[in-house]
């Protein structure tokens, strides 16, 4: 059967992915952040998952606003980059994993999740930005993918609470799947931003760590956050963290902390990352 | 279960320095924002350089919309409903990067936004509540 067998939490901050397509994760700037990185591109290459049920937003480039679902899911067999405005990030095409991604959606629906179905679409750096943080630069990335797409943008998006049950729900999927596959899931964004207005350039530290801590052991506190205070206290742009949830919630009642790694800034945004197994 | 979706939205409007992208302004910026969007393909940026007025009358956006953005004021054009992720077509067609289209937005010239975020960023102290003032 397949089984989730890890979480991860990462932001996924565009200028990461300039970082990497231009060759400079090294230089002063950016060494400190993908240097944070190295322990979980190490683990990765041990782990060998089949499988990332990958959750993220898209940024206006796959939706626009005349269809805005608020959980959708890739059931294609293959994604490739978007163009976001200066032409596609020079990645390998993100390969689905049709089969699963299907029985999730299936399965989900039957839970009593209203999933939108997705059979073509271009993937932007919510997705990709985030695989080339744990995998690097290789000629093709070595995961099958199911990409997860949450509404974060347009209000109301959903409740933590929402999202921590969609994670219980694709943990039950998973588990009823015949083949014998390694599964992780993915929840990426935030943490601390915003990109918008007086505010602009916002961060948080002390939230951002205290919001990690409660995902770790058998706290259930994260999902009752309500939306007001990740925009208080984390930015307009904060409100992606709730796709941590999903993740957190695929992982059970327990968790145990394998690394975790925080650092400010990046462009405008506090980064940081999890990695976390059932426990 | 959020039992009252009216005093969930006003909460919304104490934030300072901040448009939460609520319906209302959805609804109100849906040409502006569907107007960037356009922007993702090169042969719509190469009609945009060639003559940003004509392009914008092209789509059935207000008067102040179209002027905000012909003069590249984010803030304006937040407050018409824009928003960000799309608005970043347009700054990114201009060839500006997001940190500093989005420094435009505070009193900060780029250099000392720049600063700012190399600082730690922006504390939330003071920052949280309009009416609470913490």
């Amino acid at each position: 059967m397949a089984r989730i067998t890890a979480g991860v939490g990462s932001s996924h901050v565009p200028l990461l992915g300039v970082a990497v397509d231009q060759g400079k994760t090294r230089d002063d700037y950016f060494a400190p952040i993908f240097a944070g990185y190295d322990w979980t591109r190490q683990w990765e290459a041990d782990a060998k998952p089949d499988v990332v049920v990958l959750i993220y937003n898209d940024h206006a480039s796959a939706f626009d606003m005349k269809i805005i679902p608020t959980f959708a899911i890739g059931c294609g067999d293959r994604y490739k980059p978007a163009d976001e405005g200066w032409g596609p990030r020079p990645v390998p095409d993100v390969e689905g994993h049709a089969d699963l991604a299907w029985h999730i959606a299936q399965s989900l629906i039957l839970d009593d999740f209203d999933m939108t179905i997705i059979n073509e679409m271009d993937v932007d750096h919510g997705l990709t930005v985030p695989l080339s943080m744990m995998f690097g630069t290789p000629a093709a990335w070595p995961v099958k993918v199911v990409p997860l797409a949450v509404n974060v943008v347009t209000y109301p998006v959903p409740s933590g609470n929402r999202c921590w049950a969609l994670g219980e729900a694709i943990a039950r999927a998973v588990a009823s799947f015949p083949e014998d596959l390694n599964v992780q899931i993915w929840g990426t964004g935030g943490m601390s931003h915003q990109l918008q207005g007086a505010r602009a350039g916002l961060l948080n530290r002390a939230w951002d760590n205290a919001f990690v801590d409660m995902l770790i052991g058998d706290s259930q506190a994260a999902r009752w956050i309500p939306h007001i205070e990740y925009l208080r206290e984390t930015g307009s742009e904060g409100i992606e963290m709730v796709m941590w949830l999903i993740m957190r919630g695929a992982l059970g009642p327990r968790t145990r902390l394998l690394h975790r790694h925080y650092h400010i800034p990046c462009s405008n945004t506090a980064i940081g990352h999890i990695v976390l197994e059932p426990a | 279960m959020m039992d009252d979706i009216h005093a969930y939205l006003a909460e919304f409007e104490d934030i300072p320095g901040t448009r939460v992208y609520t319906a209302a302004r959805a609804r109100v910026g849906y040409h502006l924002n569907q107007f960037a969007m356009s922007l993702m393909k090169p042969e719509n940026r190469a009609r945009w350089k060639a003559d940003e007025a004509a392009y914008l009358d092209e789509w059935p956006m207000s008067d102040d919309q179209k002027a905000a953005v012909l003069a590249r004021d984010y803030n304006r054009m937040l407050d018409l409903g824009g928003n960000i992720y799309f608005l970043s077509k347009i700054f990114s067609t201009d060839g500006l990067s997001f940190a500093e289209a989005v420094s435009t937005m505070t009193d900060m010239s780029f250099p000392e936004y720049r600063a700012m975020m190399m600082r730690g960023g922006r504390s939330p102290e003071g920052q949280r509540s309009i009416k609470g003032g913490f």
